[in-house]
């Protein structure tokens, strides 16, 4: 247990090591001097004073040797500060932290809807093994599946905001502004459920505990819910971490189809706008929080389930 | 091990040779649909279709997916533009069919990248053990959390768009599922007796790793390989619609839809068609992976609830309940490992 920590916390510190070092170098890819195209990320103009690009060049010390710098920059990023944003000049945290909270707050909705929707009709066809309602469940997941959000999403917005107006089309002021986002990002997760549902019940069901269950006299009912579901509930939840550290910064098309103030639309415009500082502490935060979120599941499925308690990283 | 021939000479003659003829996938595949999963088959066919148009657009696409009418644009469906033309006036099946073919092969190239680096990694990690297994596995840890739009989002800050750009940034995070999933069918595969008689005959660890576990482990990375692309062609897709995929003038599905946007409310084709070629070619291979899958899954719960050794009783029912718990663990093969050579007698 300590050793799997110990191992997890030295492959964290290896991989953001790895992570800053490509992610301090973003100003220095490509053709041109750094400090030329920082202006131009702050101005928005091409056309430049060499007087002002020499002068930030030397107040952002930028002719010292490159490791030099780099070392300065990890060093404040390990204290938590990643500068200033370019364009908005506000500290990098002040734009990280809340977009985190909103795109969480999405994450979990999207992979909500899908939890409630998936399980029962995982453990629905799982009982009903090749008959006709696994099929149906089998292809409705496949077609979850398959249905990218960023076709969902707007087909959803014409529906339901343009033509009958029950929902807004875009934004983050309320709860009503989650509703249809969410439904998107869920379509994908809500079919790898249904079908990581089905495929360990279907494992479960046919173990011999669940006999010895049902020969003791135990309802198939009682049997499902309290052998079944509990058995087969690991290969969710390692499914769950996955849905979950994928959407904090993955749902960048989502957001920027509905407006939303996260992370992915946060990180897309700081891309767009070569705002270096943002793309550099988002991508930091999205990798730490990824990292944790996938240590603590493999935690808890030892929590979970003793007989595989994690022995070797 | 002190004398690993010994017991081959004592096996029975039936036992000796191997089938003469090796199990073709190809044939295998197109042999006995009636034992198929239905899946299996409407997935092959929706594929195959769409595979053929796209192959034959250069000769049937009805007109130049470039071509502007400003004249009629945003028409809906007529005999001259079957599924009416885009806010420019251009032909919407025809640049649907072009489309296609950007989003396919894309998707195609990366799947074949993330595939290659994925099963060769996963091989070598399971074969070498030790620290190059340990180093292959803890990147997997770490690159399996990644989201891969935000790693593709990094490359394109690093080295700007293009299509280069984004299949590094698929690949980079796309290969280890199938690392993983190499890694325990090679473990799984090296405990067969063909693989020990291999090293007995002291073949090279090269030879052993493409000639043996390779080819014995390629069915369940043929799955794998289905189910992911309708992965990569949704987040190739992704990435167009953001304006860091395919650049104009090129366009795949996802630059489409992106395109169609301001025009959803008077012309919701624009906006429905690309979105449902993406959908249904990420549907049929869904399917033909799953179906694939599936078999495999039903062969191994098969060899699984073979009975245990009669006469023993409680320790064999436990034993049973172990290996049904392991099974859907990647990282365990030997739980159901296969009975030792010595033991066939």
């Amino acid at each position: 247990m300590l050793s799997f920590l110990i191992r997890r916390a030295m492959t964290l510190g290896i991989t953001l090591l790895a992570v800053s070092v490509l992610a301090f170098l973003i100003p220095y890819a490509g053709t041109g001097d750094p400090a030329r195209k920082i202006l131009q990320a702050r101005v928005n103009d091409p056309a430049l004073e060499p007087e002002q690009v020499e002068a930030l060049t030397r107040q952002l010390g930028l002719d010292r040797p490159v490791y030099v710098q780099y070392i300065e920059w990890l060093r404040n990023a390990l204290s938590g500060d990643f500068g200033y944003s370019f364009t908005s000049r506000t500290p990098v945290n002040d734009l990280v932290l809340p977009s985190l909270g909103v795109s969480m707050s999405l994450a979990l909705a999207a992979l909500g809807i899908a939890l409630v929707i998936a399980l029962p009709l995982g453990a629905w066809a799982a009982t009903s093994k090749g008959g006709k309602i696994d099929n149906a469940v089998t292809f409705l997941s496949q077609s979850a599946v398959s249905a990218p959000e960023y076709w969902v999403g707007p087909v959803l917005v014409l529906i339901f905001a343009r033509k009958l107006g029950w929902l807004p089309s875009g934004g983050w002021t309320g709860m009503s502004y989650i509703v249809m986002p969410a439904i998107a990002l869920s379509l994908r997760p809500l079919g790898y459920f249904a079908q990581v549902t089905r495929a360990a019940m279907n494992d479960v069901l046919a173990a011999p505990f669940i006999t010895a269950a049902r020969s003791r006299g135990l309802s198939f009912r009682a049997t499902l819910l309290k052998h079944g579901v509990r058995n087969s509930m690991l290969p969710v939840m390692t499914l769950f971490s996955f849905w979950f550290a994928g959407l904090l910064g993955g749902s960048v098309v989502i957001e920027v189809i509905f407006n939303i103030p996260g992370m992915g639309r946060m990180l897309y415009t700081a891309v767009t706008n070569n705002d270096v500082p943002v793309i550099q502490g988002g991508l930091m935060w999205i990798l730490i929080l990824a990292v944790l979120i996938n240590t603590v599941t493999d935690l808890l499925y030892g929590v979970l389930n003793p007989a595989i308690r994690v022995t070797r990283g | 091990m002190a004398d690993p021939t010994a017991h081959v000479h004592q096996m029975p003659p039936e036992v000796r040779h191997p089938p003469q003829v090796r199990p073709n996938v190809l044939s295998l595949f197109l042999k006995g649909s009636r034992r198929r999963s239905w899946t299996l088959v409407a997935g092959t066919v929706l594929l195959v279709t769409i595979l053929l148009v796209l192959l034959l657009t250069p000769w049937i696409a009805p007109h130049d997916p470039a071509t502007q009418d400003l004249a009629s644009r945003l028409a809906g469906p007529s005999r001259e533009h079957w599924l009416g033309t885009d806010h420019l006036g251009r032909d919407v099946l025809s640049r649907l069919m072009w489309g296609g073919r950007f989003s396919v092969t894309i998707a195609a190239i990366t799947l074949v990248f993330c595939a290659a680096v994925g099963i060769i990694l996963g091989a070598v990690a399971a074969r070498a053990g030790g620290w190059v297994d340990e180093i292959v596995m803890r990147t997997v840890d770490v690159l399996i959390c990644f989201p891969d739009v935000v790693v593709a989002l990094f490359l394109i800050a690093l080295f700007g768009t293009g299509p280069a750009t984004l299949i590094a940034a698929l690949t980079i995070t796309g290969w280890t599922p199938f690392g993983r999933l190499m890694r325990g069918l090679a473990l799984d595969i090296s405990s067969k007796d063909y693989v020990e008689a291999a090293e007995i005959l002291g073949s090279p660890k090269a030879y052993i790793v493409f000639r043996h576990i390779i080819p014995n482990a390629i069915r369940p990375v043929l799955a794998m390989g289905f189910l992911r692309f309708g992965h990569k062609l949704i987040t190739v897709g992704a990435l167009s619609y953001l304006g860091l995929g395919v650049q104009p003038p090129n366009s795949d599905w996802g630059a489409m839809l992106m395109d169609a946007q301001p025009y959803m409310e008077r012309s919701a084709n624009l906006g429905v068609l690309p979105g449902l070629a993406i959908f249904v070619t990420a549907l049929s291979v869904t399917m033909i992976g799953q179906g694939l899958e599936g078999r495999k899954r039903g062969l191994k719960r098969r060899l699984a609830a073979l009975p245990p050794v009669p006469g023993v009783g409680a320790a064999a029912v436990a034993d049973t309940v172990d290996s049904a718990d392991t099974l859907e663990l990647e990282d365990t093969p030997g739980a159901h490992a296969p009975t030792p050579g010595g033991d066939v007698r």
